[in-house]
C-alpha cells in the first residue's frame, strides 16, 4: 500500500495564494499604478475611518483597559517577590492591552464597510475619483493608525505604571539593605546585609538582558580523557536519557528492533549485570507506551523488539485505508544499577549510536539502510522539582561515586559580540537556586569547568561560592571563546547539596537594552497581530454584512491559533490521532463509506483552511519581556515581514472582491 | 455658433436588479438612449421607481450596466478621470453625521487631491456660495436641519468645480425659499457654462430651470425633448396687459370673436404662491437685520 501524504496540500495552498497575487498584479496594476498620488486619497478616507473610531469613543479603550488591569493588578498579584511581580504585571497588561485590541478593532474593521454601505456615505464618497483600492486601503490605514495611537497612549500607560512599581521595588530595597546594615553593624544580625538588595536598590527590575544564554543538558558524569568529553548516565538515579527517532518508516511491516550499545563502567561494587529499563512513547500521544527492562550483555549491548507495532509505527486510517506515519517516537533509558554509569556514544556517526532502530521487514527495499538512528546527541535529564533541574553532589555514603554535571553549551559566539574587560576576562552570571538536604550549615559550593569544544584539555577550572537565589559573577579569558563552542560544566561540591538549574542559570554577560525599547519592540509585535486581524476584518467586510463578517475574522483568529493542531490532525490521518478506530463490521456498510468520505474532505479542507490563514501562534509579545530579556531586532523583524507576507494576499482578496462590487 | 458636445450619452443602457431567484430580478432600465449635450440643464423626470436614479449610478460608476454603454466627458461611465469633472448631489445627503461642514467639505477637498490652501479656499467659497449660515460651520452634520444638510451636500458636489453636476432631487427636504435658492444657483450654473442633470419628480422645478428633459415610466423614455417645445400649446393665443377698461376688455373679445376665435376665456391672472412667500420671506429678513 503507498505511503500516503497531505504534502500537495501546502502545495495548492501555495499555488492558490500566487493566483491570488498575479490576479490582483494583472486586474490592479492601474489601480497601483494610481498610487503614487492616491496614497493621500487613501489617507482621507484613512482619516475619517480614525475620526470615526473616536466618534465611537474608541478613547475609552485605554481608559477601561487601564482600570482593568489595576484591579487585576491588585487582585492578582502576591508576594511573588520583585521578579515575579513586574513580570506578573507585564502579563496582565499586555494581555490585556492584546486582547481589548484584537476585540476592539476587530469588530471596528468588520463594521467599517458594511456601515458606510448601511449609511449610504459610500455613494457620495464613491462619486469621487477614488479608486477601491484606495478605499481598501483607507481604511486600513484609519484602523491600524487607530491601533497604533491607542498601543502608544498604553504604552506610555505601562511604562509609567512600570516605573512606579519599579521605584517602589527599588525604595524597599533600599531600606531593607540599611535595615540590614544598621543591625549588623549594631551586631544584631549575624549575617552581613544582602549585596543583592543594593544591587536591586540600585538598578531596579526593569530590565532587558543581552545575555546570552546556552543550552542546558544533564550527565551523571563526564569523562573528559577522551575528545570529545563523553556523557555518563547514572545508574540508579532519576535521570533519563531520550532517544528521539523524527521518522520510522510507515511501510515496515514489523516493528523494528531496537539494537542497544554503552560502555559500562562501576564506581561502586557490582552487585550483577546491568541493567536498563527501556519504555517507548509515542510523541504525538504520551499516553502510548510500552516498557520493557533489559539486562546488558558483558560488552554493555541489548535487542528488544516491542510487540506493538501499529501504534507506533504505522496508523491505518479508517477513513481513507491509507497507511500514515503517527509521527516521533521516542525511547526512553534509564539505568537501573546503582554505581553503575552508562556512556553513551556521542553519534559523530549514524551507525555509533548506543541505540538504533533496525529494520526487520523482509520486504524492505534492497539498497536501502538497514537502520534508522536517532537524533544525535540525545538529551538526559535528571531530578526536576517545580520545573527546574536539580543536580546532586556527591555522595558520602559512596565517597566514589562523582557528583552529577550540568552542562551549558553555547554555540556559535562571535566573540566581538562579548564584551571583555582589560585584563582580557569576559564575565558569567551563575544564578542557581540551593536546596540542601544535609550539611545545612555549609555554604554551598559549585565546580565550575569551562573549556572551548576544539580543546577540552584546556580546561579552566573555578570552585565557586553560590548564594541561593543570588547571582555569581565569574569572570573567565577571553581565549576560551576562540572556538566553535563554549561548554560551562556546573557540579555542586557538598554531598547533600543539590543545585537548581534552568536553561538561564548560566548566561554569558552582555550590556541590557533600555527597558522602554523592549516594550516598544512587543508592542510592535502587538501591532503586528492586530493589523493582521484588521486588513482580515476589512476584507470579510468588501462582500459581507458585518455580522458574518465578524464571524469569519473570529474563525481566522482561531483557526490561526490552532494551526499547529489541525495541521497535525491532517498529517497524522485524521481522527487517528485521537485513537479513534474503526470498527471491522461496519466497514462495507455504505452510509458508513460515506460518513468516512466525509470526513476525510473536511480534514482535508481543514488542512487547506490552516495552510491558507496566517499563523496566530507566531505573535506572542510577552515572551521576551516577561523574562527579562530583550527581543532580538530580527524577532521583530520577523513578525514586522511576516505580517506583510499575510497583509497583502489578504488584502489582494480584498481588492477583488470589491473591484466590481456595486457601491450603491 | 460654438459647436455644443455630448456630455453625457447612452446607448441601449440596460440595468436589471438580480434577485434570488429569476422571478425577483427587477428591471429598473430598459435600452435608454440619452444625449446631453454640453452648456445645457436637463431634466429626468419620472415617478419613483421610473429608474432616474439608477441612471444617475449608473453614470457614477457606481453600478455595472446589465446592457448597453454609457460615455460620460467623453469617457466611460465610472471613470476616474472623468469623475474628477463631476459634481454629484445625492438624493439625500449621505455625509458623515460626526463630522462639521468644514471636516465633510474638507474631507471630500483631499480627495480631489487639493492641497491646504487650496482646501481653505474652496471650503470658504462654497460654504458662502450655498448659504450656510458661519454660526452653524463648525458644528456636526448630525445637529443640522434638513435644509442645512442639503446646503451641505451640495456644496460636495460643487467643491472641485466640475464641468458635469449631476443632481438627485435637489430641492427634496427643502423650504420653498430654499429650493427658489437651489433654483437660482442652477441658472448661475448655467451661466457659467456648466452642464446640469437634474433628476427630480417635482414638476415645478424641472419646468422653471431645464433646456431639455425626458419623462422616464417604468425604466424607460415615453417623451422627450426640448421643455418650451414639450409645453407650448400652439393653437391657444394668450395676451397679457395693464389698465385694460372692462369696455376694452369687451371690445377685444368680440373682436376675436368676429374673427373666429373659440373658447375665449378672460380673467386676471394669479402670483404663484412660491414667489408671494419669497418675497414674504425676504421681506421678513430684511427687517430683521440690523440698521446701521
Amino acid at each position: 500500500m503507498p505511503h500516503a501524504s497531505l504534502s500537495y496540500v501546502p502545495v495548492i495552498a501555495d499555488v492558490l495564494i500566487g493566483l491570488l497575487v498575479l490576479a490582483f498584479a494583472l486586474l490592479a496594476f492601474r489601480d497601483v499604478a494610481r498610487l503614487r498620488t492616491g496614497f493621500s486619497r487613501a489617507w482621507a478616507v484613512g482619516r475619517i475611518t480614525l475620526a470615526e473610531a473616536w466618534n465611537a469613543r474608541i478613547w475609552a479603550v485605554p481608559l477601561l483597559w487601564f482600570l482593568i488591569c489595576l484591579i487585576l493588578t491588585f487582585a492578582l498579584v502576591r508576594s511573588y517577590g520583585p521578579g515575579g511581580e513586574v513580570r506578573v504585571d507585564l502579563t496582565i497588561f499586555l494581555r490585556a492591552q492584546e486582547i481589548l485590541l484584537l476585540v476592539y478593532l476587530g469588530v471596528l474593521a468588520c463594521l467599517a464597510l458594511p456601515r458606510e454601505r448601511e449609511r449610504r456615505t459610500l455613494i457620495t464618497t464613491g462619486s469621487k475619483p477614488i479608486t477601491r483600492l484606495e478605499l481598501l486601503l483607507g481604511k486600513v490605514m484609519g484602523l491600524s493608525a487607530a491601533a497604533l495611537l491607542m498601543i502608544l497612549v498604553m504604552m506610555g500607560a505601562t511604562w509609567g505604571f512600570m516605573k512606579v512599581v519599579d521605584a517602589r521595588i527599588r525604595h524597599d530595597a533600599w531600606v531593607l539593605y540599611h535595615l540590614q546594615k544598621k543591625n549588623y553593624d549594631k551586631m544584631v544580625r549575624h549575617l552581613p546585609p544582602q549585596a543583592g538588595l543594593l544591587y536591586l536598590a540600585r538598578h531596579g527590575v526593569l530590565r532587558a538582558q543581552n545575555n546570552i544564554t546556552g543550552r542546558l543538558r544533564i550527565a551523571g558524569y563526564i569523562n573528559y580523557a577522551v575528545n570529545p568529553p563523553i556523557r555518563a548516565l547514572k545508574g540508579g538515579s532519576a535521570e533519563t536519557l531520550y532517544f528521539e527517532f523524527p521518522s520510522l518508516p510507515a511501510t515496515l511491516r514489523a516493528p523494528p528492533l531496537f539494537v542497544f550499545h554503552f560502555g559500562v563502567r562501576s564506581f561502586g561494587k557490582r552487585r550483577g549485570p546491568a541493567r536498563i529499563h527501556v519504555t517507548l512513547v509515542q510523541r504525538s500521544n504520551p499516553m502510548n507506551t510500552e516498557e520493557k527492562s533489559l539486562t546488558l550483555n558483558a560488552q554493555g549491548s541489548a535487542v528488544w523488539q516491542p510487540k506493538k507495532r501499529f501504534a507506533f509505527f504505522s496508523y491505518v486510517n479508517p477513513m481513507t485505508g491509507r497507511i500514515y506515519n503517527p509521527g516521533p517516537v521516542v525511547v526512553k533509558v534509564a539505568s537501573m544499577t546503582a554505581g553503575d554509569y552508562l556512556f553513551i556514544a556521542n553519534g559523530r556517526k549514524p551507525q555509533d549510536a548506543s541505540c538504533l532502530a533496525w529494520n526487520m521487514d523482509r520486504t524492505r527495499t534492497p539498497g536501502h539502510t538497514n537502520f534508522v538512528a536517532p537524533k544525535p546527541d540525545p538529551i538526559i535529564t535528571g531530578f526536576k522539582s517545580n520545573g527546574k533541574q536539580e543536580v546532586v553532589g556527591p555522595s558520602y555514603r559512596h565517597p566514589g561515586i562523582p557528583p552529577e554535571v550540568a552542562s551549558f553549551e553555547f554555540r556559535h559566539l562571535k566573540r566581538r559580540q562579548i564584551p571583555i574587560n582589560k585584563n582580557g576576562d569576559f564575565t558569567v552570571h551563575l544564578l542557581v537556586g540551593v536546596d540542601k538536604q544535609m550539611n545545612e550549615a555549609l555554604p554551598a559550593k559549585a565546580q565550575l569547568l569551562a573549556y572551548d569544544v576544539d580543546n577540552p584539555q584546556g580546561r579552566q577550572r573555578q570552585v565557586l561560592r553560590i548564594d541561593d537565589k543570588h547571582i555569581t559573577v565569574v569572570k573567565l579569558p577571553a581565549s576560551l571563546l576562540d572556538g566553535s563552542s563554549l561548554v560551562i560544566n556546573l557540579s555542586s561540591m557538598i554531598p547533600g547539596h543539590w543545585l537548581k538549574i534552568t536553561p538561564a542559570s548560566v548566561a554569558i554577560v552582555r550590556p541590557p537594552s533600555p527597558f522602554i525599547l523592549n516594550l516598544a519592540k512587543s508592542e510592535l509585535v502587538v501591532l503586528c497581530e492586530v493589523t493582521l486581524l484588521i486588513v482580515i476584518g476589512v476584507t470579510a467586510g468588501t462582500c459581507l454584512g458585518w455580522p458574518v463578517a465578524l464571524l469569519t475574522t473570529m474563525v481566522c483568529y482561531i483557526l490561526g491559533n490552532i494551526v499547529a493542531f489541525v495541521g497535525k490532525l491532517s498529517r497524522q490521518g485524521g481522527f487517528g490521532l485521537l485513537n479513534y478506530v474503526q470498527e471491522n463490521r461496519l466497514k462495507g456498510v455504505w452510509y458508513y463509506q460515506i460518513g468516512s468520505l466525509i470526513s476525510a474532505v473536511m480534514v482535508k479542507m481543514l488542512n487547506m483552511l490552516v495552510h491558507l490563514l496566517p499563523d496566530f501562534t507566531r505573535f506572542d509579545p510577552l515572551y521576551f519581556i516577561v523574562r527579562s530579556v530583550n527581543m532580538p531586532w530580527t524577532v521583530a523583524a520577523t513578525d514586522v515581514f511576516w505580517t506583510l507576507a499575510c497583509v497583502l494576499p489578504t488584502l489582494a482578496l480584498g481588492y477583488l472582491l470589491l473591484r466590481k462590487q456595486e457601491l450603491a | 455658433m460654438v459647436a455644443q458636445y455630448s456630455a453625457i450619452q447612452t446607448r441601449q443602457l440596460t440595468k436589471v436588479y438580480p434577485g434570488f431567484w429569476k422571478s425577483q430580478q427587477v428591471l429598473a432600465l430598459w435600452q435608454l438612449n440619452l444625449q446631453v449635450l454640453q452648456g445645457e440643464i436637463f431634466g429626468l423626470l419620472g415617478p419613483n421607481g421610473s429608474g432616474k436614479t439608477t441612471t444617475i449610478k449608473l453614470l457614477l460608476g457606481l453600478i455595472n450596466p446589465t446592457a448597453g454603454d454609457a460615455l460620460v466627458m467623453g469617457q466611460r461611465a465610472g471613470d476616474q478621470n472623468t469623475r474628477r469633472r463631476i459634481g454629484y448631489l445625492p438624493e439625500e445627503s449621505y455625509l458623515y453625521r460626526f463630522l462639521n461642514a468644514r471636516q465633510t467639505l474638507d474631507f471630500y477637498a483631499r480627495l480631489f487631491n487639493m492641497n491646504r490652501a487650496q482646501r481653505r479656499r474652496a471650503v470658504d467659497y462654497y460654504l458662502d456660495f450655498v448659504g450656510l449660515e458661519p454660526a452653524v460651520r463648525g458644528r456636526r452634520i448630525g445637529t443640522y436641519s434638513k435644509g442645512q444638510t442639503r446646503r451641505v451636500a451640495l456644496a460636495q458636489a460643487l467643491l472641485n468645480n466640475p464641468d458635469l453636476i449631476i443632481m438627485d432631487e435637489p430641492t427634496s427636504g427643502l423650504d420653498p425659499v430654499g429650493m427658489l435658492e437651489i433654483k437660482g444657483m442652477i441658472g448661475r450654473l448655467k451661466q457659467a457654462g456648466k452642464t446640469v442633470l437634474l433628476s427630480s419628480h417635482q414638476l415645478a422645478d424641472v419646468e422653471d430651470v431645464c433646456d431639455r428633459l425626458v419623462i422616464l415610466y417604468r425604466g424607460q423614455v415615453e417623451l422627450g425633448g426640448a421643455l418650451a417645445d414639450l409645453l407650448e400649446r400652439r393653437e391657444v393665443f394668450q395676451l397679457e396687459a395693464r389698465a385694460v377698461s372692462p369696455e376694452l376688455q369687451e371690445k377685444l373679445i368680440a373682436v376675436a370673436r368676429g374673427n373666429g376665435a373659440q373658447d375665449i376665456r378672460t380673467g386676471r391672472p394669479r402670483v404663484r404662491l412660491e414667489d408671494l412667500f419669497k418675497r414674504l420671506v425676504d421681506a421678513k429678513r430684511q427687517a430683521e437685520q440690523p440698521h446701521v
